[in-house]
């Protein structure tokens, strides 16, 4: 550990915590949260869609809120905080989502590729930096490939001008020591800042992002009271505290902070998030947090154990986007005879 | 390109040439042919190359050879379409068409682009090691060929140690056998293929080590520190320097470079290896110092994402001691003007 480290705190609490909604969130709850993390001083505050920029469409969920509208409130109602998106190539276009975006007073762009696929992030992050934007790059499901392929792939991210790189542990699954291996691969070979975004599914999110900083990330993502996909994310209230009492600097009102996740609790969420059992599951197989809605409705509707499809998922590797597969498997496994353990 | 840019480049290589043209003289009624001729370094050739002729009456024909031919011509009318230069489209690794008579070769076919290297390393190492190979093969056929110039790179000899002043020919040091280090390694490779071919078949072949240059005809697009901070200057945001801005580099003027490698080509002794580029290292927060100065208002300049640590080479630097002691090379244009040059080209460019 290294006292006097400065961590820079992101807060995706309304772009991640949208996950948990069904994107639901409202022009005055972006407003609400955004002036309180403000207040607080949070650094970083990210807003948008689940799956960011762009990605409001009938297959991932249509937000209550569209991007301008979302980004514009979020902009008027904070001072200090820079303003962040998440960006997945494909969702997000340059010229229908990312230039209005910008030209909104985004400040930072996070432009987040599945761990293995830096390669779609190329145009997004250099326009967004020829623009003036900060920009980092994401390697998403960041469990599914070595440490070694993971440097690989965040070279390619800073190649293409990323200012850092985030590896995501979208399904909760990482133990303190995968992180801590991780950083030090990254930080040993970029020359660029290093950032850690947890999911709470094994309980182990505070615990791993404190790994992350004592190994040497410079940025960590935390979500008040936790609101995020699936089990939730680190939470972020509980994260100040503890690198307070760890002697890191986050530069965070800690009253304020908690006023924050307070306000958060009280308009932002219908229930806070827990490690719900099958939270549990997705996180032992490694599977993306955000899919723990459609298996609970899939096991329903066919009679199969939702445990038994997220282990499925797992031995597949099934990502993001492939949410179809979770039909076929589900499908599949009402053909057969009930299983019990993995 | 507009007439102020190309009066200033002419100028850049009249200042160059004075009182230095006569080591070029072995240049005078010859055929020289660059292959990847339209890039930073071809192009900067071309220029020296039309200035020798319409300043010093030397009757230099020169061909360039590049994919990138078409635009080329659309780009720089200027060079494109003066009787003594001409253009050839095609792939390093299909020469088919080739000027027989060429006296001289210059090839420094690659794409020096960080971004390529990164999504495409297996084609990275194609261009490179294929290419060579190409060039080495026409090499053979050719009967008044006097010298083969090499462009290999600075980084064949892997990261800089910590303690060294810079980085000399005959280091033993090697890029990491990964893919991240493919431009370098197929470089190295390269440089085995050049050795091979003067053992095998005679190639009269050396090779000069590229470092880092600035200057008009680098494309701001490429995400390297002096583009970089360059282009966010030019659209007059603020200068973002990646970690600490402790990372040092040196940087040679495009002018200065060219006439590096035609002195080199010409008075090289086959089989010599020489390092091209500034020995005067800088640190990226002077140089993002140094850009901002040339501009009002000047840029603010952040380090906003400063790592802990960098596990980047720290330092790059080349010795020179051998391109100065052999050759008589010295950087002609300090980094201050040279900074001051390439802003100030951009400008008039842009506006």
């Amino acid at each position: 550990m290294n006292p006097t480290q400065e961590i820079r705190i992101s807060d995706p609490t309304l772009r991640d915590g949208n996950h948990a909604i069904g994107h639901q969130l409202s022009a005055e709850n972006i407003a609400a949260y955004c002036k309180a993390a403000d207040a607080a001083g949070v650094p970083i505050v990210e807003v948008g869609h689940g799956n960011g920029l762009g990605a409001s469409s009938l297959q991932l969920g249509e937000a209550k809120t569209p991007d301008h509208i979302a980004l514009a409130t979020a902009r008027e109602n904070m001072n200090r905080s820079k303003l962040g998106i998440h960006v997945i190539p494909g969702f997000a276009t340059i010229e229908r989502d990312l230039k209005p975006a910008l030209a909104l007073g985004v400040d930072v762009v996070r432009v987040a590729s599945h761990c293995s696929e830096a390669d779609i992030c190329e145009r997004h992050i250099g326009f967004s930096r020829n623009e003036g934007a900060e920009v980092w790059g994401c390697l998403m499901m960041s469990h599914m490939i070595s440490p070694s392929m993971l440097l690989e792939q965040a070279r390619k991210l800073e190649s293409y001008g990323a200012e850092g790189v985030v590896f995501m542990d979208s399904s909760g699954h990482f133990m303190p020591e995968d992180v801590r291996v991780r950083v030090d691969t990254l930080v040993n070979g970029l020359g660029i800042a290093v950032g850690f975004h947890g999911h709470n599914n094994l309980g182990l999110a505070i615990a791993n992002s404190v790994a992350a900083a004592d190994a040497g990330a410079t940025l960590i993502d935390g979500c008040a009271r936790g609101f995020g996909a699936g089990a939730g994310n680190t939470q972020l209230e509980v994260l100040v505290a503890v690198f307070e009492r760890l002697k890191y600097s986050t530069g965070i009102d800690f009253y304020k902070m908690l006023d924050a996740a307070d306000l958060a609790e009280q308009t932002l969420m219908k229930e806070i998030p827990t490690i719900k059992s099958v939270s549990v599951v997705s996180g032992m197989a490694g599977v993306f947090s955000g899919f723990m809605k459609p298996v609970t409705r899939i096991a329903k509707e066919f009679d199969v154990d939702p445990r038994d499809i997220f282990f499925e998922l797992g031995r597949r590797k099934i990502v993001a986007g492939q949410e179809d597969i979770i039909l076929e498997v589900a499908k599949q496994l009402a053909q057969q005879p009930k299983k019990g353990n993995p | 390109m507009k007439q102020e840019c190309q009066e200033r480049t002419r100028h850049d290589c009249m200042r160059v040439l004075e009182g230095r043209d006569n080591a070029l003289e072995p240049l005078r009624k010859s055929e020289l042919v660059v292959i990847g001729g339209t890039g930073f370094v071809g192009t900067w050739i071309a220029e020296m190359v039309a200035a020798l002729n319409d300043a010093y009456d030397f009757g230099i024909k020169l061909t360039l050879i590049s994919r990138s031919a078409d635009q080329f011509a659309n780009r720089l009318p200027h060079l494109a379409n003066r009787s003594d230069i001409s253009l050839i489209k095609s792939d390093v690794r299909q020469l088919g068409q080739f000027p027989a008579n060429a006296d001289w070769v210059i090839h420094a076919a690659a794409n020096p682009d960080v971004r390529t290297h990164a999504s495409n390393p297996l084609d990275t190492a194609s261009v490179i090691v294929d290419g060579t190979m190409s060039v080495m093969r026409t090499a053979e056929r050719l009967g008044r060929l006097q010298k083969l110039l090499y462009l290999s790179s600075g980084l064949v000899c892997g990261a800089q140690s910590v303690t060294a002043n810079g980085i000399a020919e005959n280091e033993q040091g090697a890029p990491v056998p990964d893919a991240s280090f493919m431009y370098p390694n197929a470089k190295r490779f390269a440089e085995t293929l050049c050795s091979a071919a003067r053992a095998q078949s005679r190639t009269p072949v050396l090779v000069a080590r590229p470092f880092s240059f600035i200057g008009p005809y680098q494309s701001l697009d490429t995400p390297w520190a002096q583009t970089t901070f360059l282009s966010d200057a030019l659209r007059g945001h603020q200068i973002r320097v990646k970690g600490d801005g402790q990372v040092v580099r040196s940087y040679l003027y495009g002018s200065d470079a060219a006439y590096w490698f035609l002195r080199i080509l010409t008075a090289g002794e086959v089989g010599d290896v020489v390092n091209v580029g500034s020995p005067t290292g800088i640190t990226l927060q002077d140089l993002a110092k140094e850009v901002a100065k040339n501009f009002e208002p000047s840029p603010e300049i952040m380090f906003n994402t400063a790592p802990r640590s960098t596990g980047r080479s720290a330092k790059l630097l080349p010795d020179t001691t051998h391109a100065q002691n052999v050759y008589g090379l010295t950087v002609f244009t300090p980094l201050e003007e040279a900074i001051k040059l390439t802003a100030l080209w951009h400008r008039l460019q842009n506006n």
